[in-house]
């Protein structure tokens, strides 16, 4: 029998096959239609004590599911698939699948922090909803965000050299989040923002010293000079390696 | 050497301590700080007792009485302890009524006192007329009508706020007050026989009624009586148009939102340390808990030893305490008092 209602059902327990024939009969498309159990089958033991080592989430195994923070939350109020006392439930079975399928909206969390003002049990769910986007971020579950991917470029710049470059690390940025500048520069906004830089119209009627008092002369040749020779800080040294060699093994000490 | 009994505080421990000691033939002083005795029962009007199903100004007039009757006791009312000297066995007490006493041995039933629930405006006590506490409930029931203050109608649904200034971090109550989900669920049935129209709901993050009070209470109120029990922390109490309350809050286990019209919105107060405690501290040179009731001396072999010797403390004045368990405490004080007295006679001897 057809299934009539698959919204009740996850997406992902439903299974079928275009083509099926069992013992001689066609059973292909809806007619083959199977739902996988939605049977628990497994804790992770050791998932509450890796989120615990994310800043925020020291508190989460005081939790008793009185569900304060659900009922204070302003993205609750918004969305009510966005349920803090739920996750704090999850993360402490370490049911961690079940998280996964809200990743892309529990980093909506604002921050306005009445559930940490309400909680009789100071779990502190702010900081685990932040402990948890964090953690769907750092193990790669969710698309990494624009900022973080801008980070990287600055981080990896002032880790080499001791300083970025401007028009580097906005290039590099642009490059990596897939962005086509030739693109912005002939049909998007990158286009318009140098055409405004235009001052040769004063230079048409005359006004030469207003021309170059307007028009970044000096800084378009620093960044064409920067483009091919990409200084250090004075003394940077080893400075960087050092650097990069902490925050690893600072990471590695909190999240293991 | 003294062997009088020195017993503060005339409640259920006090009372029924008194009455121990004065039984096994000994002379009691009962120092009272209210002008009637009683304790907590009678001055904030509770209706019917747990677990008895008593009226408590019958089953606590009983107690008082028996006390009164006794002439080996001495009723001191309006009366407070203002300076304690001496030692176990030879104590100099100084009386607030002028008076002073030299006696063996010193019980404290000093009783708690209950939640204020303007400590948590949250909930709307003090916003709404409609909001009110376990107490006044009671007393609501032991006149035997029950009415919205603001306009006298009949309740459609009450709702029963538990753990209302117990188990709440964010405002420093970290223990359970022990006996507020049978009285909660007591309340709801004494509610329907009164105004069998009115539905009651509890709303609980847990269920505590511990012991024989399981089958008694919770699933009385929740079989023969229909009391709605729902998951859920109320996140606040408002006002709707229509002058009903709202209680807002999270269906844990509907994992939706709810926004629910009550007529009446009951706060299950809690019990706090008596607000007299740091005064008794000083005034008997006894140590308090770190939440701020009296603290107890060895456990096991020196039960209900305070943290000075000679002195005694029971009942509420402990931590949260139901009333049977308080008048045991009582009597077991009582014990306690006469046998380390006489022990101090044969020492001495």
């Amino acid at each position: 029998m057809a299934i009539h209602e698959k919204t009740l059902i996850d997406p992902d327990r439903l299974i079928s096959s275009d083509t099926l024939v069992v013992d001689g009969v066609d059973v292909s498309g809806h007619w083959n239609t199977m739902i996988l159990p939605r049977t628990l089958k497994e804790y992770d033991d050791g998932f509450e004590t890796h989120i615990k080592q994310f800043a925020g989430a020291e508190n989460v195994h005081r939790c008793w599911q009185c569900g304060s923070c659900t009922n204070s939350c302003t993205m609750y109020a918004q969305n009510t698939d966005f349920n803090p006392r739920y996750w704090i439930y999850l993360t402490r079975l370490g049911l961690k699948d079940e998280i996964l399928k809200d990743k892309d909206i529990i980093w909506q969390c604002v921050s306005c922090n009445k559930c940490t003002n309400i909680c009789p049990k100071d779990v502190r769910p702010e900081g685990v909803m932040k402990a948890l986007a964090h953690w769907i971020e750092a193990e790669g579950y969710g698309e990494k965000s624009k900022s973080s991917i801008f980070d990287e470029e600055f981080a990896r710049q002032c880790l080499e050299r001791g300083r970025i470059e401007d028009s580097e690390v906005m290039t590099n940025f642009y490059k990596n989040t897939d962005q086509d500048i030739k693109e912005m520069a002939l049909n998007g906004w990158l286009g318009i923002f140098v055409a405004r830089m235009n001052k040769w119209t004063e230079l048409r009627k005359g006004n030469v010293f207003k021309f170059l008092a307007r028009t970044p002369i000096m800084h378009s040749l620093h960044m064409g000079w920067s483009m091919f020779f990409k200084p250090k800080t004075k003394s940077w040294g080893r400075t960087g390696e050092v650097l990069s060699q902490y925050v690893k093994e600072q990471k590695e000490l909190a999240h293991g | 050497m003294s062997d009088t009994v020195l017993v503060v505080g005339a409640g259920p421990t006090g009372l029924s301590a008194a009455a121990g000691v004065a039984s096994i033939g000994k002379k009691v002083i009962l120092v009272e700080k209210e002008a009637v005795l009683g304790g907590a029962p009678i001055l904030s009007g509770y209706a019917k007792l747990v677990p008895s199903g008593e009226w408590a100004k019958d089953a606590i007039g009983r107690m008082v009485k028996r006390v009164e009757d006794n002439a080996n006791v001495t009723i001191y009312k309006s009366t407070k302890v203002l300076k304690v000297e001496g030692e176990a066995g030879n104590f100099t007490v100084t009386l607030s009524n002028g008076q002073s006493a030299n006696v063996g041995s010193i019980i404290l039933g000093t009783g708690f006192t209950h939640f204020d629930s303007i400590n948590k405006p949250e909930w709307g006590f003090g916003t709404y007329e409609d909001v009110l506490t376990t107490t006044q409930m009671e007393q609501m029931v032991a006149n035997g009508k029950i009415a919205c203050p603001s306009n006298g109608r009949v309740p459609e649904r009450v709702a029963i706020l538990l753990c209302v200034g117990s188990r709440d971090r964010q405002i420093g109550r970290e223990w359970c007050s022990k006996i507020c989900c049978t009285v909660s669920t007591n309340l709801a049935m004494e509610i329907k026989e009164i105004s069998p129209t009115t539905e009651v709901f509890i709303y609980y993050m847990d269920i505590r009624t511990f012991g024989l009070y399981e089958d008694k209470f919770y699933w009385k109120s929740q079989e023969e009586f229909k009391t709605k029990f729902v998951k859920a922390r109320i996140a606040e109490v408002t006002k709707s148009v229509d002058g009903r309350l709202l209680v807002k809050g999270e269906d844990t286990l509907v994992k939706r939102p709810i926004v629910i019209p009550m007529d009446i919105v009951v706060h299950a107060i809690g019990m706090d340390p008596s607000e007299e405690n740091p005064e008794l501290s000083k005034i008997f040179g006894i140590g308090l808990e770190k939440h701020g009731f009296v603290d107890k001396g060895e456990h096991y072999t020196s039960t209900f030893s305070s943290t000075r010797r000679g002195i005694y403390v029971g009942g509420a004045a402990l931590g949260p305490e139901d009333i049977d368990t308080s008048i045991s405490h009582g009597l077991a004080m009582a014990m306690r008092a006469v046998g380390d007295m006489n022990a101090l006679v044969q020492k001495a001897a």
